[in-house]
């Protein structure tokens, strides 16, 4: 059994090409988990190991995170390499909620981009403990103190440099380490040979100054250094365990610096994995307990303890389903038991693994802190599993809703059958990718976050299952809803032949300001019997389900009955959920309806000789540009957009500005559309209607 | 309520150059110690500018666009939460739509720069000014010239500007009409100059009219110490 101190598990997020899987690809090659190094898209033709699925290689982003494992200095690292496009950031937030610590990766040229703001967001939504490491430190432009400038005004962290770079650009050597005062040198083909030696005479003045600043921002964690410092002599040890209980308590940020392509910083980078990171029993993670509604309870991270495991993420492997879990308590031992704390369904371990991207390795016994792979379990991302003794489940993780959705439709029969599997595949691994056939179209339809992302998974169908599609074109997720209250007073009454039907229900609609949908009974004497208030809870939901402007879904509406009338023998539960739709639908007309459309949070980076043409392109597509931030010769111009004015801004922003800007956009809210474009859906759904 | 009572009863109307008077450009001042409600002041006189129906770009030197937002966002709900106002949530929409955040590093502002951005803003047909507020302006190191250069562009595009400038207990130094350092010597180019005084008693905060060439504000304002709004004097 490992020793619990000495393992770490990070995540290693940042922006899209500030080279993280090349810095993954070189902690595996020091580590000697692999003996040659790849590039990300290597000539070679191999790409990074960590780049398992055939399309990130093609594309060179990493999409799917793939799991590893590592050992350095004694320490075993477990290190799931997250993806860059804020697309797939379901991923990101997954890896986030396992792991321990992270490592902020940074482009020494690009340094903090609109998705490092996203990524360093969501790292303090899950209090993950973080180091940054500034890399690309050998490209032109290479500027590192600009980069901690940034990580501080932009990141509003306390980040403070413990290294230094000993030349930059295409003279960088190696870095100067501020807490043990030494200059080190990677050397040899690889950078494998590490040579130390007393600091350069040129940058001694720079690196003494720095070293104060570092132990300044360090004393604020300890008063034993402080004092130390006071006497002049703080040692190695203190200041190690000074930044160590800053970057723990999230209050300071140690940032290192090199270049993965270069193969310079990597080995001080993992000291300062082990060094500054938290081991497991070092966070406090959480559990609900299910028999105490869901009450928020301590795990203690103990060996010997109930098993306490947590799925976050599924794959579907060459050998079948493959479940990532993160163990949280306990041990679990191949040929044991365990239980599906959501469906109560018992499970033997059968094949015990630990991943290495898409290798792997068999182990027998997986301990509290470890994150293992298992074969054949079925189960959804987000499960916990326990041994039984337990009725735990670890925290739900946050899952946005999705914003866009294609029709897919298989080119042929095979095709079909091979959609269906992979999607069954999809939704299981993705939250946040959703999928159902439109009973009136008869047609596939595929939900997600962007258009990026729907479209990596009609990839994915078509490379990993053969599934051939035809796709229709994105469609937004548009919503209905009222602007004020509408009264209803309706009848249903069928007298027809059989049994009749009777019922009236009166009341009103109204906007509900936060939450999708509230029922509320304001019956008194009886005038609708008890059995039936349900019932018209039931029908007004129906109702709901499809506006009468366009047919789209109708939110943020409370329901009011506070009259009606029954009929002792026709009155039945069809009945008033009939008159509670016919109500509705009355009251409806009365409410004012608008359309509401999803308004995506866009943040557009780039030169600034290029903000008023961005600003221009935002406006034509119905956007409001909040404001600009301006930095030398660069601005962040934020906006928010209707996402159905966003399809193709990609390309057009590329061509506008010679490839220089770029973008990245999130949901933000539904608001309601202006009347002309109103107008225009109306005619629209109409028309489509009528085809019908 | 609607939004023109709303309009008609917010006591910053005496200071802010309002509709009937709006003809023409002008400069404004609000001087204050450090912490006495400086940039709520600017974005009061920014909303009620927006409510008057007018565009307002908002300047934050140093500061960054999400605080300079939530400003607003307070300012506005604290506005509202005080009269019964149907449909806050349009008046806000439209008010966000007339609004526009400029951020800069202090290095990087000037006269020249403002200029390119309003020009690229009107240009693009996304904002034409009909107000300014620059918070974060440093006036240690303002040369009178680079004032006579704003109050030119101000002139040009005929709009009002509004800036803030931190006073400091220990620099006794004022012009004649009692605006203290380090705007004392450039007070001429302001039309209106207001400062922020805290006042012992009350503990409220004194809104001190020392300078005012556009004939408004007669009453006696102050602000309150918690949500920094503008009330009529106790």
């Amino acid at each position: 059994m490992k020793d619990l101190v000495k393992v770490r598990n990070i995540g290693i997020s940042a922006h899209i090409d500030s080279g993280k899987t090349t810095l993954t690809e070189r902690i595996l090659y020091f580590t000697k988990r692999i003996h040659t190094v790849h590039e990300v898209r290597g000539k070679d033709g191999v790409g990074a190991t960590m780049d398992s699925m055939e399309l990130e290689r093609e594309r060179g982003i990493t999409i799917a995170s793939a799991a590893t494992y590592c050992n350095w200095n004694g320490h075993s690292i477990n290190i799931i390499d997250t993806p860059g496009h804020v697309d797939f950031t379901i991923e990101v937030e997954r890896a986030l909620r396992v792991l321990d610590g992270a490592v902020l990766v940074l482009c020494s040229v690009g340094g903090v981009q609109s998705q490092s703001i996203t990524v360093n967001r969501q790292m303090t939504r899950y209090r993950v403990p973080r180091i940054a490491f500034i890399n690309k430190c050998d490209r032109t432009g290479a500027n590192p103190q600009r980069v901690i400038r940034q990580l501080r005004d932009k990141l509003s962290l306390n980040a403070v440099a413990i290294q230094l770079p000993i030349g930059l650009e295409a003279d960088l050597r190696g870095v100067v380490d501020l807490v043990r005062m030494k200059a080190i040198y990677f050397e040899g083909a690889n950078g494998d040979e590490i040579r130390e030696t007393e600091i350069p005479a040129n940058l001694r003045a720079a690196a003494e100054e720095q070293r104060e600043i570092m132990l300044d921002a360090a004393s604020m964690f300890s008063d034993e250094l402080m004092e130390a410092m006071l006497e002049g002599s703080p040692s190695e040890e203190m200041i190690c365990a000074a930044i160590r209980r800053g970057t723990l308590s999230l209050e300071l940020t140690p940032v290192m610096m090199g270049s993965a392509y270069k193969n310079k910083g990597i080995q001080t980078m993992l000291d300062g994995v082990t060094d500054y990171l938290p081991a497991p029993l070092d966070v406090t993670n959480y559990a609900l307990d299910l028999d105490q509604s869901e009450a928020e309870v301590a795990v203690i991270g103990d060996p010997q303890g109930p098993l306490l495991a947590l799925a976050f993420k599924l794959e579907d492997g060459r050998y079948g389903q493959l479940t990532y879990l993160r163990t949280y308590q306990g041990t679990m031992k191949k040929g044991d038991f365990i239980v599906n704390a959501r469906t109560g369904k018992k499970i033997k371990v059968g094949r015990l693994v630990r991943m290495h991207s898409d290798q792997m390795e068999d182990i027998d016994v997986s301990g509290a802190g470890d994150i293992v792979a298992l074969f054949g379990v079925d189960c959804a991302t987000g499960d916990t599993f326990t041994d039984g003794t337990l009725n735990y489940s670890m925290s739900s993780m946050h899952v946005p809703n999705p914003v866009i959705s294609l029709a897919i439709k298989p080119v042929d029969n095979k095709a079909q059958i091979s959609m269906s599997k992979a999607l069954s595949r999809f939704t299981k691994e993705d939250p946040t990718f959703k999928t159902f056939v439109d009973v009136e179209t008869n047609e596939t339809i595929i939900s997600g976050m962007g258009e990026l992302h729907l479209e990596v998974y009609v990839e994915r169908m078509k490379r990993e299952y053969s599934a051939v599609v035809e796709v229709g074109a994105p469609q937004v997720a548009y919503r209905e809803t009222i602007t004020q209250r509408g009264d209803f007073n309706y009848t249903h009454k069928k007298q027809t032949g059989g049994a009749g039907q009777f019922g009236r229900v009166a009341g009103f609609v109204e906007p509900l300001e936060e939450g999708e949908y509230e029922f509320v009974d304001k019956i008194v004497g009886g005038s609708i019997p008890r059995e039936f208030i349900g019932s018209c809870d039931k029908g007004f939901q129906k109702a709901k389900v499809k506006g009468s402007l366009i047919g789209a879904p109708i939110t943020r509406v409370r329901c009011v009955i506070n009259d009606g009338a029954a009929h002792a023998v026709d009155s039945s539960d069809i009945a008033f959920q009939q008159a509670a739709i016919g109500a509705f639908r009355e009251g409806y007309l009365k409410a004012k309806p608008v359309i509401m459309e999803p308004i995506m949070k866009v943040a557009v980076e780039g030169p600034t000789e290029f903000q008023g043409a961005v600003m221009g392109s935002i406006n034509q597509r119905r956007g409001i540009v909040i404001g600009t931030t301006e930095e030398e010769n660069y601005t962040v111009i934020e906006a928010e957009v209707p996402l159905s004015e966003m399809f193709g801004y990609s390309t057009y922003l590329r061509s506008m500005t010679q490839g220089k800007a770029e973008f990245t956009m999130e949901f933000a809210a539904y608001r309601s559309v202006p009347k002309s474009v109103s107008e225009q859906l109306i005619a629209e759904a109409k028309k489509e209607k009528e085809k019908k | 309520m609607s939004k023109q009572e709303l309009i008609a009863k917010n006591p910053i109307r005496q200071l802010n150059f309002g509709v009937e008077s709006a003809s023409g450009s002008r400069m404004g001042l609000v001087m204050a110690r450090a912490g006495l409600g400086k940039t709520a002041m600017l974005v009061q006189i920014a909303l009620d500018s927006l409510l008057n129906g007018r565009q307002v770009v908002h300047v934050g030197i140093g500061q960054s666009l999400e605080k300079t937002r939530i400003w607003y966002d307070d300012i506005f709900k604290d506005i509202v939460a005080g009269c019964k106002i149907c449909n806050p949530y349009a008046i806000y929409d439209e008010i966000m739509r007339n609004r526009m955040i400029m951020t800069f590093k202090a290095t990087a502002f000037t006269r020249s720069r403002l200029e390119e951005r309003l020009n690229d803003l009107v240009y693009q047909n996304v904002i034409r000014p009909g107000c300014i507020v620059v918070d974060g302006y440093d006036f240690t190191v303002v040369a009178p010239e680079t004032l006579s250069d704003l109050r030119e562009l101000a002139q040009v595009m005929d709009v009002q500007i509004w800036f803030s400038a931190i006073s400091h207990r220990g620099d006794e130094r004022t012009s004649p009409e009692g605006v203290p350092a380090p705007c004392h010597e450039v007070a001429d180019f302001f039309d209106t100059v207001v400062l922020l005084q805290p006042d012992v008693e009350s503990a409220w905060v004194d809104l001190k009219i020392i300078k005012d060439n556009t004939g408004g504000a007669s009453d006696r304002l102050q602000l309150d110490p918690i949500t920094f709004m503008v009330k009529e004097g106790l």
